[in-house]
């Protein structure tokens, strides 16, 4: 018995180091992005063909796990670029020193809001929040058309939430409404009061978008909130029943970024990956391709896709102040988690 | 123990030290250490929070309840295999292993897919009764209990075996000449001479259900327990909050082991004999004939299920699966694009070859810890077995976070290298997660067989090795195989810590499984957890014959 377990150890490490040997010489260019597989599966062959000799390796990963881990590996950076996240979790890179400045040819083409301050991250692409329904069990007539919509008594145990805490959407329409019932002056009274209404609504916090579309396709539930690129390319791809309304009062409009990681091994080639995934060809393709909508304000409507074009004529992002959202979303997550998850019901609503 | 082995304390102990307390004070120090000074504000604020406390009593109350209907779904089911004789008893006696082998997330998700408000169970339910709406929903406390006891009632199933495995029969049999009673028996031989694998098992299952995440992530449903309130601080960048959490966490679990070990000590549990098994049982009696396979085949083809969820989903088109009961249509896209990408062996003989490198380290390194913690006479005895649990008692992300702050610096002199970003720090990480498990099957064997043989060998002129090398290794084999079996299917499909270690050329099974998800392919995922389960299962099957014919060797010796 011995000696079979001590052969089948040195086959599996030989088989590991054979393995391990085949490398290739190409530079490497490693980038951490919660952008999915398609879309970096198809940038990263186009950015290789456009530089001979280079290789792309990605992480596929949440936003926030992209903070966690390059706060982690900050000794030993393991990473170039960083391709992905809402402007929020990008200033914590900052706080902590994460980042490192570039400043893209394309930069000025932004708003000031996609700008991250010191030139250490600019924007790439929006992303506007919805309200998404099943379209098979309701029309869109039916469906909820406002953010107050959904706390109708007819939607009581119909709504689903992904799980807010670990989600960069979530947080961003949580803290949009809290700041939209303060009627601007950021006290949040009124705000924890409306999500409270909603939590007494709401069926179940989701854990992952998967299964959020998995529950809201098998009618466990019939309305979410969510973003909408991600249920574009889930329409486009997928048989899932679900589709969305864009509420005409306005909507939060998240600011997804891209920056280059302190310490990278390859400064140049990183620098080159975010003047390439910002430059007009790489965002016109995201749009037509991926559903991303272009965050730069100079490119011509006429490149855009249809669905696009007709969108951004619905969309009207909510007013809100982004620095104090930026600085006030963890202590507000903070208090729903403590004092308004699974209360709404206790709180008589 | 004698002299000449007594130089093992020191490598033990310096890896013991080295490897799990040293990257553990980084993660205490984070938690008292607030804005470059010292405090313990996040304490104060962790015990006056209502959420926190409620968080503390979830965990507490989850993991007592998960240790009871684990050992009574697994002590009767390792009783049924072991002691009773009837046809298909060898394959269903393997298969009733099964829970470990659902791979992790698509494994839970399966659970959804079955007994979930849409699931396939659940409807079924709903259209058997006519009912309007699901009977019930998976969440809250008891859905994570009804997991927690599914998945983890595996410990007391293969210990319980092993145990009455090693089990000397002749015991039994005094006691019934003397005219015992077959349920005294039961109570007062058989039960306390197997007290050690319970107690194994009692500790893994609590310090588990402790740790464990994505049960009461997914089913809770805003069940509060300290592992999802770990998440929620790490998520909200609450640092100091989540390592106050952890370390609360770990003196919990920690305290049930002292609490197994004081209620242990003093007692002798080894059998004094030559250590011949029990001979089975022909099944007697036409009701028991029928109804005893009845239990063990119906009981096993329920813990089958998850598994061919797992199986059903992997050939359903994404998206195609809503409203019905069983899907509607059904496809082989999903392996044919599986067995077509050039990407997919390399997680898998990644994740292979570094669980086969940290099972092997766990072998050797358990077998002579376990060693010095049973046969050794020396001061710190106890503090040696404290380290070796000690892994356990923390959640995989925090042995994972401590592993990252270590092992990000170059300081040879303060033991701290870059490891971070290598290959290494995985198998690494797999290795020092599973020491508790093998270590706690490898010191259960040890405890039951009598040192008096030792003694005999040493007497006759053997040397501390050959004793080693023909007596304690031959009789540990069974136990720590079974340990060693869990460990490597463990590390095979490990999620938690891999997510934070990973690098792209080490990136394992779990975390392409991952990726798949993170791209809304369920089918695909589905069919890759389903090669992984396989994996396993080949593993398991050829690994169990392994411990078999150790168990055997070892009667025979």
């Amino acid at each position: 018995m011995l000696r079979t377990l001590r052969t089948s150890l040195i086959l599996t490490l030989a088989l590991g180091a054979g393995l391990a040997g085949c490398g290739d010489d190409r530079d490497t260019l490693v980038v951490y992005t919660p952008h999915g597989r398609d879309m970096l599966a198809h940038f990263g062959a186009a950015f290789e063909e456009a530089n001979p000799g280079v290789r792309i390796e990605w992480l596929d990963m949440g936003s926030q796990e992209v903070l966690d881990r390059l706060r982690s590996e900050r000794t030993n950076p393991q990473a170039d670029v960083w391709w992905g996240a809402p402007a929020e979790i990008f200033e914590l890179g900052a706080r902590d020193g994460l980042l490192e400045p570039f400043r893209p040819s394309w930069a000025d083409q932004l708003p000031p809001e996609g700008r991250g301050e010191g030139d250490l991250w600019f924007a790439t692409y929006l992303t506007p929040e919805v309200i998404a329904y099943n379209s098979a069990a309701l029309t869109r007539e039916e469906a909820p058309q406002e953010w107050d919509d959904v706390l109708d008594p007819r939607w009581r145990d119909q709504v689903l939430i992904r799980e807010p805490l670990a989600s960069g959407t979530m947080r961003a329409i949580f803290s949009s409404l809290i700041y939209r019932e303060s009627e601007g002056t950021g006290n949040p009274a009124a705000g924890y009061d409306w999500l409270l209404r909603l939590d007494a609504q709401t069926k179940e916090y989701v854990l992952n978008p998967t299964l959020l579309y998995q529950k809201l396709a098998r009618q466990e539930g019939l309305v979410t909130l969510w973003a909408m690129p991600d249920i574009e390319h889930l329409k486009a791809t997928t048989d899932y029943p679900i589709d969305y309304v864009i509420p005409a009062s306005g909507t939060p409009v998240v600011i997804d970024g891209i920056a280059v990681v302190r310490g990278t091994r390859h400064p140049e080639l990183a620098r080159a990956f975010v003047e390439f995934a910002g430059g007009e060809t790489a965002i016109v393709t995201a749009a037509e391709r991926f559903f991303r909508i272009p965050a730069r304000t100079d490119i011509d409507p006429a490149h855009y896709p249809d669905w696009l074009r007709e969108a951004l004529e619905v969309i009207h992002p909510m007013e809100v102040d982004a620095a104090l959202l930026r600085e006030k979303t963890p202590e507000w997550m903070r208090y729903w988690d403590s004092n308004i998850r699974r209360r709404g019901r206790a709180e008589g609503f | 123990m004698r002299r000449s082995s007594r130089w093992l304390v020191w490598p033990v102990l310096g890896i013991l030290l080295w490897l799990v307390l040293y990257p553990h004070l980084f993660v205490v120090g984070d938690s008292v250490w607030l804005d470059g000074r010292f405090s313990l504000e996040g304490y104060r604020t962790f015990f006056q929070s209502r959420a926190e406390l409620e968080a503390l009593w979830g965990s507490l109350w989850i993991s007592a309840g998960s240790v009871v209907l684990s050992a009574l779904l697994g002590v009767p089911l390792a009783f049924l295999f072991t002691r009773f004789d009837f046809p298909g008893r060898t394959v269903f006696g393997a298969l009733a292993a099964l829970p470990v082998l659902l791979p992790p997330l698509v494994g839970v998700i399966a659970f959804l897919f079955l007994y979930g408000e849409s699931g396939i169970f659940t409807r079924t339910v709903q259209l058997v009764l006519g009912l309007e709406r699901a009977p019930w929903r998976l969440t809250g406390g008891w859905a994570i209990l009804l997991v927690h006891a599914y998945s983890m009632y595996v410990y007391f199933y293969l210990f319980v075996a092993a145990g009455l495995a090693r089990l000397d029969a002749s015991a039994g049999e005094a006691a019934e000449s003397l005219g015992a009673s077959r349920t005294r028996i039961f109570f007062r031989v058989t039960l306390p001479m197997l007290a050690p694998s319970l107690g194994a098992a009692s500790v893994l299952v609590f310090m588990t259900s402790m740790a464990s995440f994505s049960a009461p992530y997914i089913f809770g449903g805003g069940y509060r327990v300290l592992t999802t309130q770990i998440f929620t601080s790490k998520m909200n960048g609450e640092l100091t909050m989540a390592m106050v959490e952890t370390v609360v966490l770990a003196s919990a679990s920690l305290l049930f082991l002292a609490l197994h070990r004081r209620f242990e000590r003093g007692r002798a549990f080894a059998a004094v004999g030559k250590g011949t098994p029990a001979a089975r049982r022909e099944v007697k009696g036409k009701g028991a004939r029928i109804l005893i396979p009845l239990a063990g085949v119906g009981g096993v083809g329920f813990l089958l299920l998850p598994h061919l969820t797992l199986v059903l989903v992997s050939f359903v088109p994404e998206g195609a699966w809503t409203t019905q009961i069983l899907p509607s249509r059904y496809t082989l896209d999903n392996y044919r694009m599986l067995f077509t990408s050039p990407q997919l062996w390399t997680p898998v003989l990644n994740s292979l070859q570094m669980a086969t490198l940290a099972t092997a380290g766990n072998l050797v390194f358990c077998f002579f810890a376990a060693y010095l913690i049973v046969r050794g006479r020396f001061r710190g005895k106890g503090g040696l077995l404290f380290l070796t649990m000690l892994p356990w008692a923390l959640p995989g992300t925090v042995v994972a976070m401590a592993l990252a702050t270590t092992f990000s610096a170059n300081e040879p002199w303060f033991g701290r290298l870059v490891l971070v970003g290598t290959f290494w720090i995985l198998p690494l990480a797999y290795f020092i997660r599973n020491i508790p498990l093998v270590a706690q099957a490898a010191i259960a064997s040890f405890r039951q067989y009598d040192p008096a043989l030792e003694e005999a060998a040493h007497s006759l002129g053997a040397s501390a090795i050959t004793t080693m090398r023909r007596i304690a290794a031959p009789l540990v084999l069974p136990g720590l195989a079974a340990g060693g079996l869990l460990a490597f299917v463990g590390a095979l499909g490990e999620f938690v810590s891999s997510i934070l270690l990973y690098t792209y050329r080490s990136r394992p099974i779990s975390i392409e499984i991952l990726s798949q998800l993170r791209s809304f392919d369920f089918g695909a995922a589905a069919a890759l957890g389903v090669v992984l389960a396989a994996l396993m299962t080949l593993v398991f099957a050829f690994g169990g014959r392994y411990v078999r014919a150790g168990a055997t060797g070892a009667a025979r010796g």
